[in-house]
């Protein structure tokens, strides 16, 4: 008990530390919004800029900003956008966290049953050709930029084929039914995810490969085997549940790493997601926005963290989860 | 084992999908991208659901719009007659059948808010004439056209302007537009708007909350009637906008958008998605056209090429207005129509802006040669695929009557270029930093090619965004060398050259102030008489000996005259082709599907 | 954006840890050239190893042979491969040879990856010894900074240094330096777990040897093997940062990169589908190689995953 709380201080620690760091290393950068707002608006006189810079707090110190910052965050508070009228981050995030989500999702998806299938396959026969070529298929997928990949995607399916249209979310002309916004739906996200979750699939079908062959080679599995059950039933019913652990486990602590592709994946796509949402904030210097988003984003890995600590502690004591600590 | 196992994974799995639910669920009531929202159910083409589609809440719907998505649409009355000389095409009004519909606009860029009273720039003036009106628009002659104003007068000494507003003007909230609000919108112009010398003169405005105003100048002011135009002076509700917050960051700019537009704002997301409705209440009977008006924005210019290609887009706006390959590829296409009339008062000018505090620019030879070593027909046609027109010499745009197609132009001579180099002391050449407003990276390259002829040498910096190019050429300490950029001209010297010209506006901090720091008295004094000169033939002379002057003192060079193209379905009729252009009310577009 | 650590974590993830090194081999440095007939064996890291022959030889030295200014107009914009009066790759925007700047796109990006890898490496390698090796509060501390490091989205951190402190190689180098050390540092840390209390280690103790040199001349070298695979596919991932950083437009525009390229050739992708591909298949073979040959050089490492 005593080493859960210690886990979720460390953890709150870490927020506490990622939202500091990352405020100064925003706002020590030269320039700041009210210069972008000066450029989208078409100029601005200097009155104007200090005015505008008084009213944001920009014009304090950066130590007061900081307090603020923190004190707000810690209410819930993320502040609001200068590039965009004042909105709440939260709100604009919020809007454009679900089309990310939604596509990691379906990435991940893509990735953990395409690669697991392969990787299971393959671990049967581990000297066989099949099993290293999945190998080498694997990492093809992890070595095309998956911008690249995308513009590809998009010649093929796009421009020369015609079936799935070139970029955005939805057709905004679109007058059917729920079932064929649905199929809208699907067909926007197919390229986009597909880009994404290839990149995984070359980690998934490694990483099962690997794991299914341990645990094949398992006592628990030899005795399945011993009793004379089928392969089959041996391969998918005890070794798969066992071999999905680490993969499952991995699913919540890569956030960080989906973000990254995300943004670029919603470059190409023009995906209404928080990655492109981020890299706009770094553009236009909205910094609450910006920090919303690294705040949220490395938030989340965190509590992915802490939650699989916290529930493989309370399961299983004899595990320790955070590696070899005494020796 | 097993079960505990299969316990753990559960446990993991289960805190994963709580968390992607929590943040799917929550967005579900708010984004307009997901489903329910946009479902209009048995619904035709005319879309309107009824309920706010977003949270945003139209707190005036009027009794015009059904309810419910499922009862049988409710047309909207359209008046038998539509005439008046408020129209800029009375011989194209659609049918009844006709009216109606939906138009999708492909934007590429995004739109920060929709207040054309405190920025400029082609994003906020594209949207803004929806949901604003103005006191007067303008046809394709520069004749105005009665529009909130329904008749005006300039005094015999031209000290004041009277106005008579429309009877029926009214906000999208019900409340009349008065003097009071032309009132406040021009003070807010002149507080917040970066083009000081529009409404500079403009002492007070007379009539309180009747309709018959009187706006006091402090001096003639012939720039004053085109001032008024949509994108220029949006009249704004100042029982709305009134509570001392900033206007500049006003949040009622982009959300809950009270206007007296044909259009109502219903949902407003400055990098995604930006909609309209049809303003039932129009003051002006029979418009608007079109029930629904959404802009995609955020594109990239291969999407909205194939939106219009595949029907998805009925017209492109944003950076595609610009020549280039698109244009091309769509006047192939049977199904689209490509225009290029409209815009005239633009005057949109690309050139390369020289800090003549530089010790090797400062020398008007160097800039005299670097001007006749630039092919600006190369340019146009590597760059612009040879769509934008080249004869543009002098700083008022072609188009403007007060240009003079027979001043100073620079040709392309690189002999002439090394001459005036090797008289300035630099046949060796020299070396300069270029830097870019926005992005401009092919043409930059260009440059330094063309340039590196007679021996010049650019350092292309490549500013990461707007504010990193503020900072760098007109920052505090800034030394730049020479910058890539586009001015506009806004219809009237007073209100978009000068500010490039005058000794007094060299200022540091302000983006497209006089970022050369040029300065000749005798081109001030020209230009501020041209300021005040009512008469046409007298101002023209006027601005003639001014181009002169600025031609022979190279502080910029221009490179060409941006030709604007308007690419659209064949099926959309009455684009906007006035000499505003797209930054003009859309009210009298429609779809013949 | 791929994460080197998915590739370890064989090793590495919560809770599933097979043994790495077998102990039994550690009573002396791992044969090398038992290692390396394996590691020819393997016919896909040999490919590995030639594609990037060919690919260094392409960046470093076809552009001697074919000596010419890279920017070149060469004939009209937009050209395809092979049409009339274009070259054997097409032209661009400009009417470039597509194929020329490709050619010399490399060098920027190789040279970025390099130092990168190079301060991941240094910089993981340290901290992951000292953790492993002092345990305790050290290690503590350490993790917690490590762990910082790990929670940050990657490339969204590194576009917030490049873009907010300019596009210079150092910027480049030290964000992506920045964001991928952990997976390094974490490596070596639970190798100098596992070793630091194993026969040797404690003979050299016995002998009095001081901490660091146990560290730096007892331990390191024995971790080397792993940090070496490691590296190779840290170099991949470090291009693939470059370019997705490029792509978005947080370079030198002089170089003229590979990810930089597709970046500017994306708007006109619809007309010109050659300004985009060959870049990326360029970065695609790179990172394919050094992924083949960190494979190959993994299976001759740990001959216990070798059976796979």
């Amino acid at each position: 008990m005593k080493q859960i709380a210690v886990r979720i201080l460390q953890a709150f620690g870490l927020v506490l530390a990622v939202i500091v760091l990352n405020f100064l290393l925003v706002h020590l950068a030269p320039g700041d919004a009210v210069d972008s707002l000066a450029g989208t608006s078409g100029e601005m006189s200097p009155e104007t800029t200090q005015r505008l810079r008084e009213q944001y707090g920009l014009d304090k110190p950066v130590t007061t900003q900081l307090a603020t910052y923190v004190g707000n965050v810690l209410q819930g508070d993320l502040g609001v956008s200068i590039a965009n009228n004042n909105r709440p981050v939260t709100e604009m995030i919020a809007e454009r966290l679900w089309p990310t989500v939604l596509l990691s999702i379906t990435a991940l998806a893509f990735a953990v049953i395409l690669g697991v299938t392969v990787g299971t396959l393959a671990a049967r026969r581990p000297e066989s050709g099949f099993s290293h070529s999945t190998t080498v298929f694997a990492l093809i997928g992890f070595s095309m930029p998956v911008f690249w990949t995308g513009y590809l995607l998009l010649t093929l399916f796009s421009k020369n084929l015609g079936w799935l249209p070139i970029s955005g979310m939805e057709n905004l002309r679109f007058d059917g039914g729920w079932l064929a916004k649905q199929w809208d739906l699907a067909k926007h996200l197919l390229l986009p995810a597909l880009s994404l979750g290839l990149i995984y699939i070359a980690a998934y079908s490694r990483l099962s490969r690997a794991s299914m062959l341990e645990v094949l080679e398992s006592d628990y599995v030899r005795t399945a085997r011993a009793k004379g059950l089928g392969e089959r039933s041996v391969l998918f019913k005890h070794a798969l549940r066992n071999g999905i652990i680490p993969i499952v486990t991995v699913l919540g602590l890569q956030f960080g790493a989906i973000l990254s592709g995300a943004i670029l994946v919603e470059t190409v796509f023009a995906w209404p997601g928080v990655g492109r949402l981020a890299f706009e904030a770094v553009v236009e210097r909205d910094t609450n926005v910006l920090l919303g988003v690294l705040f949220l984003v490395s938030l989340t890995v965190i509590v992915a963290n802490l939650i699989t600590d916290v529930i493989y502690r309370l399961i299983d004591p004899r595990i320790r989860v955070s590696g070899p600590t005494n020796g | 084992m097993g079960t505990t196992y299969w316990r753990r994974t559960l446990a993991v799995l289960l805190a994963f999908a709580l968390f992607a639910v929590a943040c799917g669920g929550s967005d579900d009531g708010e984004s307009a991208t997901t489903t329910a929202d946009d479902d209009t159910a048995a619904d035709t083409s005319s879309d309107d659901g009824g309920d706010a589609d977003t949270g945003s809440d139209d707190g005036g719907e009027t009794a015009a719009e059904p309810d419910e998505p499922n009862e049988p649409e409710e047309e909207r009355e359209f008046v038998e007659e539509v005439g008046g000389d408020f129209l800029l095409r009375p011989e194209n009004v659609p049918t009844d059948d006709q009216r109606g519909g939906v138009v999708v606009v492909g934007y590429a860029g995004a739109i920060p808010h929709t207040n054309g009273a405190v920025s400029s720039g082609y994003a906020v003036n594209t949207v803004g004439p929806q949901v604003n009106a103005s006191l007067l628009r303008y046809n394709d002659e520069y004749q105005p056209i009665p529009y909130l104003a329904d008749s005006w007068e300039i005094a015999d000494d031209g000290l004041s302007v009277s106005l008579e507003l429309n009877a029926e003007a009214r906000f999208h909230d019900g409340e009349d537009v008065t003097c009071t609000d032309v009132g406040f919108s021009i003070e807010t112009s002149q507080a917040n708007h970066p083009f000081k010398p529009m409404f500079a003169p403009v002492t007070g405005v007379d009539g309180g909350d009747t309709k018959s105003c009187t706006v006091n100048l402090s001096q003639p002011h012939p720039a004053l009637l085109i001032a008024f135009s949509p994108g220029l002076l949006p009249i704004i509700p100042e029982h709305i906008f009134n509570d001392g917050q900033d206007m500049k960051t006003h949040p009622r700019n982009s959300t809950d958008v009270i206007g007296a537009g044909p259009f109502k704002l219903v949902e407003f997301d400055g990098s995604e998605i930006v909609r309209f409705e049809a303003n039932d209440d129009f003051f002006l009977p029979g418009l608007p056209y079109l029930d629904e008006l959404i802009f995609d924005l955020g594109l990239d210019h291969p999407t909205v090429t194939l939106g219009l290609q595949t029907g998805e887009f009925d017209i492109a706006a944003g950076d595609q207005a610009h020549g280039g390959q698109n244009v091309i590829d769509s006047q192939a296409d049977p199904n689209q129509r490509v225009s290029n009339k409209g815009f005239e008062a633009i005057g949109s000018i690309p050139w390369i802006q020289l800090n003549l505090r530089d010790e090797v620019l400062g020398d008007v030879r160097v800039r005299q040669a670097l001007a006749h070593a630039l092919d600006k027909e190369t340019y146009n046609d590597i760059i612009a695929v040879g769509l934008n027109n080249i004869d543009q010499c002098g700083p008022i745009q072609r188009n403007s009557p007060y240009y003079n197609p027979d001043g100073k132009c620079y040709d392309f001579d690189l002999e002439k270029a090394q001459a005036l180099l090797d008289e300035a002391g630099y046949a060796d050449g020299f070396t300069i930093t270029m830097h870019q407003a926005s992005a401009n990276l092919p043409g930059m390259e260009l440059i330094a090619e063309m340039w590196a002829e007679i021996g010049v040498t650019v350092e292309i910096s490549l500013d990461a965004d707007f504010p990193d190019w503020i900072a760098k050429t007109v920052g505090e300490d800034s030394e730049y060398d020479a910058t890539w950029t586009t001015l506009w001209n806004w219809g009237d010297p007073v209100i978009g050259v000068n500010r490039s010209y005058n000794c007094d506006n060299r200022v540091a901090g302000v983006a497209f102030s006089n970022m050369s720091w040029y300065c000749n008295e005798e081109l001030d004094g020209l230009l501020n008489d041209a300021g005040l000169e009512f008469d046409e033939a007298k101002r023209a002379e006027l601005y003639y000996s001014a181009a002169d002057i600025i031609n022979e003192d190279v502080p910029v060079i221009y490179l060409s005259n941006q030709v604007w193209y308007q690419r659209m379905q064949v099926t959309l009729e009455n684009p906007p082709e006035s000499i505003w252009g797209f930054m003009d009310s859309w009210a009298e577009m429609w779809v013949d599907a | 954006m791929a994460d080197p650590t998915v590739f370890g974590m064989e090793e590495k993830s919560e809770g599933f840890e097979p043994s790495v090194i077998d102990e039994s081999r550690l009573r002396k440095p791992p044969p090398k050239y038992q290692g390396l007939r394996m590691f020819r064996r393997n016919k896909a890291a040999v490919f590995g190893l030639i594609l990037l022959i060919v690919i260094l030889f392409i960046t470093f030295v076809l552009p001697v042979i074919f000596d010419g200014e890279r920017t070149e107009r060469v004939g009209g914009i937009h050209l395809a491969p092979g049409a009339e009066g274009s070259t054997t790759f097409g032209t661009d925007y400009l009417g470039r040879d597509v194929g020329r700047i490709v050619m010399q796109g490399g060098s920027a990006t190789l040279k970025v990856a390099a130092l990168a890898a190079l301060v991941i490496v240094g910089l993981g390698t340290t901290i992951g010894a000292l953790a492993g090796y002092y345990g305790g509060w050290v290690d503590n501390v350490l993790m917690r900074i490590t762990e910082f490091f790990q929670v940050l989205p990657g490339l969204l951190f590194a576009i917030v240094i490049v873009a907010l402190y300019g596009a210079s190689t150092t910027t480049i180098v030290l964000a992506i330096g920045l964001i991928a050390w952990p997976t390094i540092a974490r490596l070596v840390r639970a190798e100098f777990f596992r070793q630091k209390n194993l026969e040797y280690v404690k003979a050299a103790r016995a002998i009095g040897a001081s901490d660091a040199r146990i560290i730096f001349k007892t331990i390191m070298p024995n971790t080397l093997p792993v940090v070496i695979v490691q590296s190779t596919l840290v170099m991949g991932s470090a291009i693939l940062f470059e370019a997705g950083l490029a792509f978005l437009g947080l370079s030198n525009p002089k170089d003229l990169s590979w990810g930089f390229y597709i970046g500017v050739n994306r708007n006109y992708f619809l007309s010109n589908w050659w300004g985009v591909t060959f870049p990326g298949l360029m970065i695609f073979f790179t990172v394919l190689s050094l992924s083949l040959i960190g494979d190959g050089l993994q299976d001759a490492v740990n001959p216990k995953l070798r059976g796979r």
